[in-house]
């Protein structure tokens, strides 16, 4: 550490990082003009001192929850915050991917992702087929049914279920929902074709989203006819209601002598927005947000069917996702570059609480990590997934694997980003440590 | 004054003094004095009369030096009669009367004595006093209106100092005129006059501004006050350069220049060349006479005479001020102002594109022979049909219900099923196209049918064959009827078709000149047609013309109308585009010449107050255009945003511009086989 005789700063290194990876906490003078990356071979010489085996890593900086990202110096003038003092600095593993893959080929462009699964990744694609990805490496499953283009898909199980079988939705441009059963055990060379075991018909025009309601028993979709269905998941063979068995029967007339296909109709159906609704999302059991074409965001209680509370943002809207400090922020983008956060819990005001603008294009999906409030991806139409953590208005990182338009992006297994893309790739960015 | 005046009055005086001289009080008091001194004398020796006339003669005031005897002072004597004394001496002691004599005795005593009558009583110092001779000469003297002393001449001898009898001075010596202590007639009348021309403002007691006395002592001539006022417009000479150090004829070593620099001056052009090449000389005498003095002072002869002696006007004028007030565009978003979606995938310029009514659907026709069908929120090609032509024009029919593409391809119109929506809007969008063989039209005229309605086998569509190449297709919105231009189809250049019924007329028989464009009124039974020079506004109901509206242009390219159906703008192939409202006049509200080259198209947000249009210098205009339901209200224009990006291809720009129908987003045609969208 050679001081800088002209400006010196006090600083103490705290962390909530398990021991290997704890600095002494005595308060050392520091250059001040040190950026992160300087602060960072600090703490890891520290660390080597302490431990000679340490392996150098890049570490982040927090200042009174605040991610630096300019010299230190420029940053405590910035914040107004005093030199004098030994200035606590909370480090943590920098969020950035290790790696990225790109891996699984599709037909068509991805235009759906989720990765709610450690062990499978599922897919929609243009082509009309939903794909199984055991592992981020070979396809298990096919499946097929759709005449158009998937575009949106989710697991309704979180893991495998007892009986060693995924359930699966899909919505697609075709107006219909389908939902697909897939054993896991599979053994086999070629993807196993499946069809759907469920058909849901009652949107007029294309379903842009799906999701799954948190006790997995309803579905909710949002469609270009600008309304939002809710579903029931059962209806499986064993209590199937006499309308889908009728049905069933019409239908088998016409699908012939493929495997039976129930049919569902829609439980209700939240009337309210004017134009297409891009996306829905499912956070509590009482509580529906949805994202739309009408620059708006809804929040819709699911017992009364009724609109509680809504913000127009001025654009026109394409993803929604509800989580961060208690599932309650709900961030949203659309047909401008910037990722607003809104917190609906903040009385009186509308305006967006966060708003990361550092993509050039459209913004086509943004997902809350799993389990950190902080972080957030977001893919763009400029062909960029970004990571973004909400205590600084820079990106953590930019994932530019993708040679065109990114359709979706999901967290998978909590460090890894997957993401599709009109060029038909998959791509995966691991390697993410999130703590 | 007048002396005469005061002689007189003195007479007056006298005259009328002259009964009471003897009881007056002033007379008395004379008296007093002469009494008083004689009584002195009288009581006691003459010598003392003698001093007396001795101070008297001295003195100018014997009064003063000699004090009365009482000093009561100047109250009633009458105070006194009953009391022994008569007052009080300076020391304070009463002074006693004298007993009084009787009047027999006075009067014998008066008799007796000679000098009698000159003794006199003084009552206040209670004395007799006896006057002098010479008192009473004066007095006697003075009663007879004379000089008190006897040797004074009161009249004497004048005597003329003044010589003026040589001196040939003016001074007369006559009197005094009276007119010069009379108050002058014309004096007054001068005055009067004067009192006028104040009182009525024509004489002003302002003080004259004080002109400035300093000038410039080394100032220059020409630029005075006094030059400027000259009626005819004076120009300073343009002023020669002044002489620097190097001029001078023993300059400081470093003016001088080299040999190798004044070598090098050859090398420069010769108006680059140094005028003047700095010389050195030990002293004036040897300074030679200046070989270009008589050429220099032609040319600056010459220089001011051929100087053009012309005065600009310059006004002083902001050029901000000039400008209309026009909101800011903040207040007047959204509009589309940046690319974020390129739509690839054509392989010719692209010359039309129609937004399905929901805004889930573009259609865009091309020079390629192909119609593609993209989907907006991501900008893929989701159809391609290839229709083995080129696509002029292509438009959606307005009902969500009907994905019905009708493309004008090579001369003739086609209707296709679009193949987007449910299964059963497809169905009945496809049982809409199916027509079967036409039976054989009335040709009894013998002339071409003007249209034909065929059946399209390879694309399960329509072709309407026209008797001319087609221009023009737009739907009404009512997604039944549509309208076809033919511009050179006489008679027969503005069809309507109903689909449902297959059936086509020609309603407009005569129209003032080459047809360009036509369409429907957004929500009454209205039709325009645009010929080259003039949009013609019909009644469909009526079938007759109701308007006129007169662009002004040489060759209308493109109209379209405002959702609110008064109001109309106007694309030109000069780049101009122009708006009318109908309601105000059948002349242009408003002429924007905004585009250096053609204007392709022309269009307006259905929802949204904007317009836009296209041209072939690459360019895309934004314009606010609000409409105000206020009628006394003239609608508000304001030009938003140029949006470029396109690339020129064989010297065509923008082809076409379509508003997304919901949101405030522009698509924009290419020539460079690039459809591009323009969001907020």
């Amino acid at each position: 550490m050679d001081a800088d005789p002209s400006r010196q700063v006090r600083v103490r290194f705290v962390t909530k990082l398990p021991p290997p990876l704890r600095a002494p906490p005595v308060a050392i003078a520091v250059p001040a003009d040190l950026s992160r990356m300087g602060l960072s071979e600090i703490v890891n010489s520290l660390l080597a001192a302490a431990e000679p085996d340490h392996k150098a890593q890049p570490f982040d900086f927090l200042v009174d929850g605040e991610l630096v990202r300019l010299p230190l110096q420029q940053f405590l003038l910035a914040k107004g915050i005093s030199a004098e003092r030994v200035l606590e600095l909370e480090y943590v593993k920098a969020v950035a991917p290790k790696k990225q893959d790109e891996h699984c080929p599709h037909d068509d462009w991805v235009s759906a992702v989720d990765g709610s699964n450690p062990s499978f990744i599922l897919t929609g694609c243009y082509d009309g087929l939903a794909r199984l990805w055991k592992d981020a490496a070979e396809c298990t499953h096919i499946l097929e049914g759709h005449s158009d283009a998937i575009t949106s898909t989710r697991f309704i199980s979180k893991g495998v279920e007892t009986d060693g079988s995924l359930h699966i939705v899909t919505g697609s441009k075709d107006r219909s929902l389908r939902l697909y059963k897939c054993d896991t055990p599979v053994s086999m060379d070629y993807p196993k074709r499946i069809g759907a075991y469920k058909i849901l018909r009652g949107h007029t025009s294309s379903v842009q989203s799906v999701t799954v309601d948190p006790s997995r028993d309803m579905l909710c979709s949002g469609s270009w006819d600008s309304t939002i269905k809710l579903w029931a998941v059962e209806g499986s063979e064993e209590d199937g209601d006499a309308v889908s068995l009728k049905k069933r029967r019409m239908n088998s007339d016409s699908s012939g002598p493929e495997e039976s296909q129930l049919e569902g109709s829609a439980t209700s159906t939240l009337l309210g927005h004017t134009q297409c609704v891009t996306a829905v999302t499912w956070p509590e059991q009482q509580t529906i947000y949805s994202a739309s074409w009408d620059h708006s965001i809804r929040q819709w209680d699911v017992q009364s069917v009724k609109e509680t509370w809504n913000v127009f943002c001025g654009k026109a809207l394409n993803c929604l996702d509800c989580g961060g400090e208690g599932s309650s922020l709900i961030a949203a983008g659309g047909s401008d570059p910037v990722l607003r956060v809104w917190d609906p819990r903040k009385p009186g005001t509308l305006a967006p609480v966060f708003q990361f603008s550092s993509h050039s294009s459209w913004i086509t999906a943004c997902k809350w990590h799993p389990s950190s409030w902080f972080h957030l991806v977001s893919s763009s139409f400029d062909g960029k997934v970004m990571l973004w953590d909400l205590r600084t208005a820079w990106p953590l990182a930019s994932v530019d694997s993708h040679k065109d338009k990114v359709l979706c992006a999901d967290w998978w297994k909590g460090d890894s980003v997957i993401s599709g893309g009109a060029d038909s790739k998959l791509c995966i960015a691991s390697g993410i440590e999130i703590v | 004054m007048g002396h005469s005046d005061g002689e007189h009055q003195l007479e007056g005086d006298d005259l009328s003094a002259d009964d009471a001289s003897w009881s007056d009080g002033v007379w008395s008091e004379d008296d007093d004095e002469g009494s008083g001194s004689g009584s002195g004398s009288g009581s006691g020796s003459g010598s003392d009369a003698d001093s007396d006339e001795a101070a008297a003669e001295e003195s100018d005031s014997s009064e003063d030096e000699v004090a009365p005897r009482n000093t009561v002072g100047d109250v009633p004597l009458e105070w006194y009669k009953e009391e022994e004394h008569i007052g009080y001496d300076i020391d304070g002691r009463k002074i006693k009367k004298r007993d009084r004599e009787g009047r027999i005795e006075a009067y014998l005593k008066n008799a007796d004595d000679a000098k009698n009558w000159r003794k006199i009583y003084d009552e206040y110092n209670d004395e007799e006093v006896q006057i002098t001779k010479e008192e009473a000469k004066i007095i006697s003297r003075l009663l007879k209106g004379k000089t008190p002393h006897g040797n004074v001449d009161p009249y004497p001898d004048y005597v003329d100092w003044f010589e003026y009898e040589d001196k040939g001075h003016p001074l007369s010596s006559a009197p005094e005129p009276k007119r010069r202590f009379v108050p002058s007639k014309w004096e007054q009348k001068k005055v009067v006059k004067l009192v006028r021309a104040i009182r009525n403002g024509w004489i002003k007691f302002d003080k004259p501004k004080e002109e400035n006395n300093l000038y410039l002592l080394w100032g220059d001539e020409t630029d005075t006050a006094e030059n400027k006022r000259h009626g005819l417009s004076y120009i300073p000479a343009p002023k020669p350069n002044l002489p620097g150090h190097e001029e001078s004829y023993n300059p400081s070593v470093e003016f001088i220049p080299t040999q190798e620099e004044i070598d090098s001056y050859q090398l420069m052009y010769e108006e680059d060349r140094p005028k003047f090449i700095p010389k050195r000389f030990e002293c004036l005498r040897s300074v030679p006479a200046y070989e270009k003095a008589l050429r220099e002072g032609f040319d600056r002869c010459l220089d001011l005479y051929l100087c053009p002696r012309t005065r600009k006007k310059r006004i002083n004028i902001d050029p901000e001020s000039l400008k209309p007030k026009l909101p800011s565009k903040k207040d007047l978003r959204p509009y589309p102002k940046t690319c974020y979606l390129e739509f690839k995938g054509h392989m010719g310029p692209v010359t039309s594109i129609s937004v399905e009514i929901t805004g889930q659907w573009l259609a865009s026709g091309s020079c390629d022979g192909t119609i593609r069908v993209w989907e907006v929120e991501t900008g893929r090609c989701a159809k391609v049909w290839n229709v083995g032509g080129d696509v002029r024009r292509i438009a959606w029919n307005p009902l969500p219900e009907r994905p019905i593409l009708a493309a004008i391809v090579g001369h003739d119109l086609l209707l296709i099923n679009a193949e987007v929506g449910s299964e059963e809007v497809q169905m009945r969008a496809k049982e809409l196209l199916k027509i079967d063989e036409m039976a054989p039209q009335d040709n009894t005229d013998g002339k071409k049918p003007a249209v034909r309605w065929m059946k399209h086998e390879k694309l399960d569509g329509i072709t309407l064959i026209h008797h001319k190449a087609v221009s023009n297709v737009e739907w009404h919105f009512k997604g039944d009827y549509f309208t076809t231009v033919v511009p050179s189809g006489d008679t027969r250049a503005v069809l309507l078709h109903q689909l449902t019924k297959k059936h086509s007329h020609h309603p407009f028989r005569k129209l003032p000149g080459l047809p360009v464009a036509a369409t429907f009124h957004p929500t009454q039974k209205m039709f325009f047609v645009a010929t080259k020079k003039f949009v013609q506004v019909y009644d469909l109901q009526k079938a007759q013309l109701v308007k006129k509206l007169e662009s002004g242009f040489r060759e209308i390219s493109s109209i379209s109308i405002h959702p609110g159906g008064d109001n109309v703008i106007v694309g030109s192939k000069d780049g101009k585009l122009c708006w009318f409202d109908t309601d105000l006049s059948t002349r242009p509200y408003k002429a924007l010449k905004i585009h250096s080259k053609d204007i392709t198209n022309v269009t307006f947000h259905r929802k949204y107050p904007l317009f836009a249009s296209s041209s072939e210098d690459c360019t895309a205009y934004v314009c606010h255009g609000m409409v105000y339901s206020d009628l006394n209200q003239n609608p508000l224009i304001v030009p938003l945003e140029i949006l470029r990006g396109h690339s020129s291809s064989d010297g065509r720009g923008v082809l076409d511009c379509k508003f997304h129908p919901k949101q405030p987003w522009l698509f924009t045609a290419g020539a460079d086989s690039v459809i591009r969208l323009y969001c907020d």
